[in-house]
């Protein structure tokens, strides 16, 4: 008897060490790699001074390239937590850069080209919701054709002969189309970066408080368990791929705000990005398991990692960089994200 | 409100499925608020009756009252939200969840989709505090134990108000310590105005735990009594029994064959220091109920299951894996036809040299001819009922496609045969056709080792019978006229 | 604890045409679709009928069918492998470089490893079996999802030649036999060796998928997994070995695509990973496993390849192409469903 009462103890102390390390490991991995960026080269530049990692133009840039990527983090991570999956968000980003760009050119003004735009994206995730949930399309299936399908509509909203959605003689892209994504507005942040903010802020409760959250988990978790619960998956989910499609909406106008224009290829390969920061921030890849504010946490790596080895190594190491970082992040998850059931 | 003596009635309950009667005309009622066992040897109609109440197929005719109100849930969610809810031994908790989290799934206060910590919540967890103060309602249910599990979901019943809880062989998972707090539990539900529907095969917990006890037989209705009237493990041994004849054993010249197996001292977190022999042509038979450790201990033989102890095979060691196994020389009929013996999707060619594929083959080349003929050749032999070897698995009946597995195995040239429930879930015809095909198989020499649930199979196959309570061989008896039904029945309801 | 219900005792007799497998009968539903697909086009584009153009049609995609080679076989066990296009880069890219000459020059991307002809190809196939093997690595032993980790080694292998032609191509100093086999015709056709291997390869892979026994692994493990467990197969070894020949199959096609254009090129087969896919959802594999044939992805292929030239006849910009594969996948999916639903009863 005592010394199964020892050996329970023994696995309390060190499942408390497991759960410590499964809960802070991510916010070492980012604070290593700033580490390591800021003092890559130190000798040739000052620190914080101008072009170093930590330099105030620097964290700025950074954080407001990181804000597409933001906006998508929470709503992707609460989809993976249900156990499904969304490939499609990239070219959703892309196709709604593109129609917001085209709105605005046209002369919508923000009040209108902004909700109309985040409605496309409500199309998005009832598409994705309709084949996956309903047509019971397997979820990768599904939203690789998805992906071709708003991949497709952004190449054909471009007129032909164009690369993208831009000012052209006669036909300028007005000049506010830059503030969301680059206008200075608090502490030197876009409005794009704290609206991002702002969400992550509400998916984080989301997940922690609220009725979609639990039943994301409750869904990934033990389907059958939520289905005698009384849970409706479909509802459910499909509630969780519509939310998806706007963040990704709203991260296409905020791609299409930095850059002036709609690229109809801007936001590929935004769903590795996604997974990628997925992965880091510890969701099983079966779902029930996953945090927000850790995906969040992953989001930040990526961004540090592509600008910092930027600035280290040459543009053509991007790809590469990143696959190994998908890679190391798919180890680091099978080595931390493993139920032990004691006894 | 005038609520009636009994929460439930169930009146002349049928449940045909093609060519068996599996339930019929039952008919008993089930006193409030108390524990009400069933008890009744595998096939008996047990579990489709309890299929039936929780909503998981329909019944062919009579009726259920619940409160004297008609009864017909169309799915389990249906038959939780009439107030009855089901242990089963594959747990419904989500994992990832917290006990609090658990217990109000489903049934949360919100506030525009915000969860409240409301009065009904802190109820829940009240409930869940007064069966068991020991589970902290922040743990995760991940690491809580099986039966710290089976409390959670106890408590989640009661807190939603279920009026019957029914609980499936609960105690086959957990430890001996963990069933008394079970019982504990159990008995105080009944002032908490719940009543439990408790399936077991252990008739010494049916006697602690009981008021009232239903047996059932063959699909039909023995007796309903309270406990108190039940004299002993005997009288109700009896009562599951019945004066059942089983069918002739034939005696078979015993001779002294050589050993072909060994088991010694065969453990693993189910088996307890299993040792036996088997000899040449002898069919031996492994009789247990639910839990009992027969598809762990087959498993562990085939290698599909890692295990201690040694395991010898014609006098080597046995390998550790199915692959190495069959080429040694032994072949397994899993316990599930579906999911694990046979490929349904293939047809009946595709599905029988699977185990042996260079018999058909040339360098990795498949000679389609002699497989065909090799197809047909089993076909023939097995007297499988189909049109041809072209006919897909899928369509097969229960026992034609149980006879598929059985040349799958037979195709790998196999010398020892491990049967798992070799006949569940097949009728009458299709099961004096399989016996028969297991005495000729022993006839030409082969050993077969016999894993069932079922007395008549066991009596009328083996030549010796193991009996097998909680993982352990706790009796073993050779087979022939002097078998007491009755003992055997004792040992594997764990008597002593 | 599973009790299952009592089988039924009647047998369901299918319809006479039951001799007829499901597998064969979508290959053949898929067939009628193309036709249709190919007499509407007829119809409608000029000059689609001309014996020019219908072999155009039968060879065009022919390094995508190669691709979908591997891609139909994982597939049918329930895999995917998302890599075979960054794969396709990395081979060609390593197979230039090996074979650049070594002398220095004031242009890195014209110094290469100076290899001989022959030793370099056998490096870069190497190279791809050993994306295949890092993908086996991870889906077969860590057990980790086969979408994510393939799309991984895609962006690795992607990237790796990306960094070996710093992000654009190496074409110069090449022997001259580097150009040789992609860009042979058969005596007196338009016809491609790299075709020919392509037809080859097929002809291989079909006989192997119905005719050996480790093509019938394959679909028993994509039936059902425990019971080849069970029955003796050992599921993950087959399965890794699936991976390293999709590898080994896009090293193929690697080394034919640089060949004709006497490049490594990084951004070479981008999005075919997709295509592939598309190709062989289109012939009918499922990923519910164990269905689906290499014949009926080519037929897929075909389907692709009148539905995208038909898009080029009508004077369809090329961006078309993503929506019409989207689309065409989808009621290819649902098609096949409701004709084996209507089939089966």
């Amino acid at each position: 008897m005592t010394e199964a009462r020892a050996s329970v103890l023994r696995a309390d102390g060190a499942t408390a060490v497991r759960a410590a390390v499964k809960n802070l490991y991510i916010y070492a991995v980012l604070l290593l790699i700033v580490l390591a960026f800021s003092v890559a080269r130190l000798d040739q530049v000052e620190l914080f001074g101008p072009g170093h990692f930590l330099s105030p133009d620097s964290v700025v840039n950074m954080l407001r390239i990181a804000a597409p990527i933001l906006t998508l983090s929470g709503a992707f991570t609460l989809l993976m937590i249900s156990g499904y999956i969304d490939l499609s968000v990239g070219s959703a980003m892309s196709l709604a850069a593109v129609v917001f760009a085209f709105l605005v050119r046209a002369g919508a003004p923000l009040p209108l080209a902004l909700p109309l735009t985040l409605l496309l994206g409500l199309g998005f995730g009832l598409l994705n919701g309709l084949l996956v949930m309903r047509l019971r399309i397997t979820p990768v299936i599904a939203t690789l054709v998805t992906l071709n399908l708003f991949k497709g509509a952004a190449l054909l909203v471009v007129p032909k002969g164009l690369s993208a959605i831009k000012g052209v003689p006669g036909r300028p892209m007005p000049a506010w189309i830059n503030d969301y994504a680059r206008a200075e507005v608090i502490l030197g942040l876009p409005w794009a970066f704290w609206v991002a903010v702002l969400l992550v802020g509400v998916l984080v409760v989301v997940q922690r408080r609220t009725v979609l959250g639990k039943y994301a988990a409750a869904i990934g978790g033990n389907r059958t368990a939520a289905e005698l619960s009384g849970i409706d998956p479909v509802r459910w989910v499909w509630i969780l791929y519509l939310l998806v499609g706007v963040c990704a909406a709203l991260a296409g106008v905020a791609r299409a705000s930095y850059m002036s224009l709609g690229d109809p290829l801007s936001g590929d390969g935004m769903e590795l990005d996604c997974i990628i920061a997925v992965l880091l921030g510890g969701t099983a890849f079966s779902g029930g398991e996953g945090s927000v504010a850790k995906t969040v946490v992953g989001a930040l790596i990526i961004v540090c990692v592509t600008t910092g080895l930027m600035t280290v190594i040459p543009a053509f190491w991007q790809t590469f960089a990143k696959g190994t970082v998908l890679i190391a992040a798919v180890a680091l998850n099978h080595l931390l994200v493993r139920e032990r059931t004691p006894l | 409100m005038d609520r009636p003596d009994n929460v439930l009635e169930i009146r002349g309950l049928v449940k045909d499925y093609a060519s068996v009667r599996a339930v019929n005309e039952v008919s008993f009622d089930v006193r409030r608020n108390t524990v009400h066992c069933l008890v009744g040897e595998n096939g008996a109609g047990k579990s489709t009756l309890i299929k039936i109440l929780t909503g998981a197929v329909g019944r062919s005719g009579g009726r259920i009252l619940l409160n004297g109100r008609e009864y017909a849930p169309r799915s389990p969610r249906e038959a939780r939200q009439r107030g009855i809810s089901t242990l089963f031994q594959e747990l419904n908790v989500v994992d990832q969840l917290t006990v609090a989290e658990n217990l109000s799934l489903g049934r949360e206060d919100t506030t525009l989709g915000f969860l409240r910590r409301t009065d009904k919540v802190q109820r829940m967890v009240g409930v869940m505090n007064s069966l068991e103060p020991s589970i902290d309602p922040r743990q995760r249910v991940s690491t809580l134990s099986v039966a710290q599990k089976q409390i959670v979901e106890i408590a989640k019943a009661v807190a939603a108000e279920s009026e019957i809880l029914i609980m499936d062989e609960p105690t086959a998972a957990i430890s001996e310590g963990e069933i008394a707090r079970l019982f504990a539990i159990v008995k105080r539900l009944r002032e908490r105005n719940v009543t439990v529907i408790y399936i077991s095969h252990r008739l010494d917990e049916i006697f602690e735990l009981g008021d009232a006890v239903t047996v059932m037989r063959d699909g039909r209705h023995v007796a309903t009594r309270p406990l108190a009237e039940v004299k002993d493990r005997a009288e109700l041994i009896r009562m599951m029994l019945g004066k059942a004849v089983f069918e002739g054993y034939q005696a078979r010249p015993a001779g002294s064959r050589e050993v072909v197996l060994q088991v010694k001292g065969l453990s693993n977190r189910k088996l307890q220091d299993v040792s036996f022999e088997v000899r040449r042509g002898e069919i031996v038979g492994f009789y247990g109920l639910v839990g009992a450790g027969k598809t762990e201990l087959a498993r562990a033989i085939y290698g599909a299951d890692p295990h201690r102890g040694e395991v010898l095979f014609q006098g080597v060691p046995l390998p550790r894996r199915p692959d190495q196994v069959i080429e040694a020389g032994i072949a397994l009929v899993p316990e599930e036809r579906r999911s694990q013996g046979l490929f349904t999707i293939l047809t009946v060619r595709g599905n029988v040299p699977v185990m042996n594929m260079a018999r058909i083959s040339r360098h990795g080349f498949i000679r389609a001819g002699e497989e065909r003929r090799a197809t047909r050749e089993a076909i023939r032999r097995l007297r499988i009922a189909c049109s041809g070897p072209e006919k897909e698995a899928a369509k097969l009946s229960g026992g034609n496609q149980q006879k598929v597995v059985f040349a799958k195995c037979l195709f790998a040239d196999a010398q020892l045969l491990l049967l798992d429930e070799p006949t569940r879930g097949i009728d009458v015809g299709a099961k004096s056709e399989i016996y028969a095909i297991i005495r000729r198989l022993a006839e030409e020499g082969k050993s077969i080792l016999v894993f069932s649930s079922e007395l008549p199979e066991i009596l009328s196959l083996c030549d010796r019978i193991h009996l097998l309570y909680d993982g352990a061989i706790k009796g073993t008896l050779e087979n022939g006229a002097g078998v007491d039904s009755q003992e055997v029945m004792h040992v594997v309801t764990g008597g002593r | 604890m599973d009790t299952a219900a009592v089988d039924q005792g009647s047998v369901q007799v299918g319809p006479a045409a039951g001799r007829l497998s499901n597998e064969s009968f979508i290959t053949f539903f898929m067939i009628a679709v193309l036709i249709g697909l190919f007499g509407m086009a007829c119809a409608f584009v000029p000059n689609f009928f001309l014996p020019r153009n219908v072999l155009n049609l039968l060879t065009n995609y022919w390094y995508i069918i190669i691709l979908g080679i591997g891609v139909t076989f994982l597939l049918v066990t329930g895999n995917f492998d998302m890599s075979v296009g960054g794969n396709v880069a990395l081979t060609g890219v390593v197979a230039a470089w090996a074979c650049q000459a070594a002398a220095a020059s004031p242009n890195p991307l014209a110094v290469g490893l100076g290899l001989p002809y022959g030793v370099a190809v056998a490096l870069a196939l190497c190279c791809a079996v050993g994306v295949g093997a890092v993908n086996a690595f991870f889906i077969v032993r860590l057990r980790v999802p086969s979408i994510i980790v393939t799309l991984g080694t895609m962006m690795l292998s992607r990237g790796l030649a990306q960094v070996i032609t710093r992000g654009a191509q190496r074409n110069t100093s090449l022997p001259e036999v580097f150009g040789v086999i992609g860009n042979t015709f058969l005596p007196g056709t338009p016809v491609k060796v790299a075709v020919l291997i392509m037809v080859a390869l097929v002809a291989v892979a079909s006989v192997v998928e119905k005719a050996t026994v480790s093509g019938r692994r394959t679909y028993l493990i994509g039936a059902n997994a425990e019971a080849a467990r069970l029955s003796g197969l050992k599921v993950g070894q087959h399965v890794a070995r699936l991976y390293l020949l999709s590898g080994l199959l896009a090293g193929i096609t690697g080394i034919l695509l640089s060949s004709e254009f006497k490049a490594g090129v990084s951004g070479r087969a981008s999005g075919y990973e997709f295509d592939a896919l598309v190709i062989t959802l289109l012939g009918g594999v499922s990923i519910s496993g164990g269905f689906g044939s290499v014949l009926g992805m080519f037929v897929g292929a075909i389907i692709l390849s009148v539905v995208t030239s038909a898009a080029t006849g009508l004077l369809l910009s090329p961006d078309w192409q993503f929506t019409l594969k989207g689309v065409v996948t989808f009621l290819a999916i649902l098609a096949q469903r409701f004709a084996l639903d209507r089939r089966n009863g």
